[in-house]
């Protein structure tokens, strides 16, 4: 399979560095502008390719940015970390961390945890959907045991801190908001995202209630999820916590 | 149920997100509906719950962007193992792939890169292909490309190629009549004399769809009318392969769905007409 393999490592290398195209001259028919050229809209392609699954999975941080430079983003993300899969919904999970080193974004501090709660959102929307489940199971649990329960949360539960007000951002830029484009920008916010039937819900939490569903959906059983939670924030209710989840039906179900 | 063998002929359009909703109120009358199966490799939600919707109510043609089957590296049994699964709970009539490659060394372009039509690349495919065949315990169609670029040292013609994979595999042709057009044009060659290659019983369905003329080559954009060219292969492939389920294909500016459901009407005319004629 050499010769194959030769024109394909050549040809992606020439899609990947334009300087690299006078390699392709020998497997390709036409003079060498004609190649460059041509070779030319398949480089298009890819970081077309890449801008629209970026752009899928994070249309606020589209907004926030413009169309034009959101591609410019794109184009910088693409080349330092291109897609390994042929599955584009996969692509772009280290996209807020790309940006948190972006320096012409550093005027926009928010926008990596904006771009963390969006693709939190995105991941949601693909989530299993969540089975039946009845909560009163949950009560049945014998009072000795349930500092040992380990909750199930919904598919596409996720938890996203931030200093900034990234909930307010979101909220804004959905469309059908308030009509007040206030942001108090003092405000630090913890999304918490669900699924709600087949819609995905970003609400604002209290750090306790963060911290300790954040415990929970890593796996910790609700004795230690609720003693760490309850070491930083005294005033934390489990019990006000739990009511509001599985009224939601954010909880599917446990484990003992 | 054996929906493969139900899909032999008939119109369809893609299904795209912005007519779903219209789709589901109109059900408009079309032999079948297509999706690109990467965008339903997911676990649930609002988009696999509207394809399941679809499939309630028409027969589903599963169109593979990303296997990338004639990439040098490994075949991506990640990859196939989504689209297992996706065939599994759709249970669609056709499930098609293209003959491409999509990166290579582990990157992907997710882009459908030409392969020169060599002896070396035929035995590749003809091993995925295979692959792919038992794992999905079914008949692909694997369709032809459109390409900007023409490879020196192929050894012999699309068609030629195509052919022989299909005796190789049993695979079927999704015959993109387009894509065989833009590539006449690119290349210099007469495509309804290439339509002679082909073996009828090896072409399982065809692709219409429109181009874009961009600088001095034609580029496969999907984001317009079928041409009047095409038109012209099309009447001819229906007279020569019979009548096949043919998809109109819009992907980038989509329309009014009006406009895909005149473009199938279109299709679906002629087909009858040159069976008629037959």
């Amino acid at each position: 399979m050499r010769e194959l393999s030769d024109f394909q490592v050549d040809f992606a290398a020439a899609l990947r560095d334009r300087a690299r195209t006078p390699a392709m001259q020998r497997w390709l028919a036409g003079n060498g502008d004609e190649v460059d050229r041509r070779l030319a809209i398949y480089r298009a392609n890819m970081v077309a390719a890449a801008g629209r699954a970026l752009a899928s999975a994070c249309p606020v941080v589209r907004q926030v940015v413009g169309n034009d430079f959101f591609g410019g983003l794109a184009r910088e993300y693409q080349h330092g970390t291109p897609s390994t899969s042929g599955d584009l919904t996969e692509y772009g999970s280290s996209f807020p961390d790309f940006l948190a080193g972006f320096e012409h974004t550093r005027d926009l501090p928010y926008l990596p945890d904006l771009a963390r709660l969006e693709w939190a959102v995105h991941r949601a929307c693909g989530a299993a959907d969540a089975p039946d489940w009845d909560p009163s199971s949950l009560g049945a649990v014998d009072p000795e045991m349930q500092s040992a329960i380990r909750l199930q949360w919904a598919p596409g539960t996720a938890i996203v801190p931030s200093p900034h007000p990234i909930v307010r951002i979101w909220t804004i830029h959905q469309g059908g908001d308030d009509g007040q484009f206030s942001v108090d920008w003092s405000r630090s916010e913890n999304a918490l995202v669900t699924r709600d039937g087949f819609v995905v819900r970003v609400s604002d939490c209290s750090p306790a209630d963060a911290c300790f569903i954040a415990a929970s959906l890593a796996g910790e059983p609700l004795g230690d999820a609720a003693a760490a939670t309850l070491a930083d924030h005294p005033d934390f209710d489990l019990a006000a916590l739990l009511g509001r989840a599985l009224a939601a039906r954010q909880v599917c179900g446990f484990t003992l | 149920m054996n929906a493969a063998n139900a899909l032999v002929s008939g119109t369809g359009i893609g299904l795209r997100q912005p007519h779903y909703r219209e789709v589901f109120e109109r059900r408009p009358s079309l032999a079948f509906l297509e999706v690109h199966s990467e965008n339903f490799f997911l676990e649930g939600g609002a988009a696999m719950h509207a394809l399941e919707r679809a499939r309630e109510a028409y027969a589903i043609s599963l169109h593979g962007v990303g296997l990338s089957l004639g990439s040098s590296d490994t075949l991506a049994e990640g990859h196939l193992a989504k689209l297992a699964r996706l065939v599994g709970r759709i249970e669609p009539a056709l499930v098609s792939e293209h003959l491409c490659w999509g990166g290579v060394g582990g990157v992907h372009f997710n882009d459908l890169l030409p392969l020169p039509h060599t002896r070396e690349t035929l035995a590749l495919l003809a091993d995925r292909i295979d692959r792919v065949q038992a794992r999905l315990k079914r008949r692909i169609l694997v369709e032809n490309l459109s390409a900007y670029v023409e490879c020196r040292h192929s050894e012999m013609t699309e068609t030629a190629f195509l052919a022989e994979l299909a005796r190789r595999t049993g695979c079927g042709l999704l015959l993109d009549l387009n894509n065989l057009y833009v590539n006449a044009i690119n290349f210099g060659f007469d495509a309804a004399a290439r339509l002679g290659d082909l073996d009828a019983d090896s072409v399982g369905q065809i692709h219409l769809a429109g181009h874009t003329a961009v600088d001095d080559c034609l580029v496969d954009t999907h984001g317009a009318l079928v041409s009047d060219p095409v038109w012209r292969l099309y009447e001819q492939a229906c007279r020569r392969f019979g009548p096949r389920p043919t998809l109109i294909e819009w992907d980038t500016d989509l329309p009014a769905l009006e406009v895909l459901l005149s473009e199938a009407a279109r299709a679906e005319a002629i087909a009858q007409r040159e069976a008629a004629d037959a």
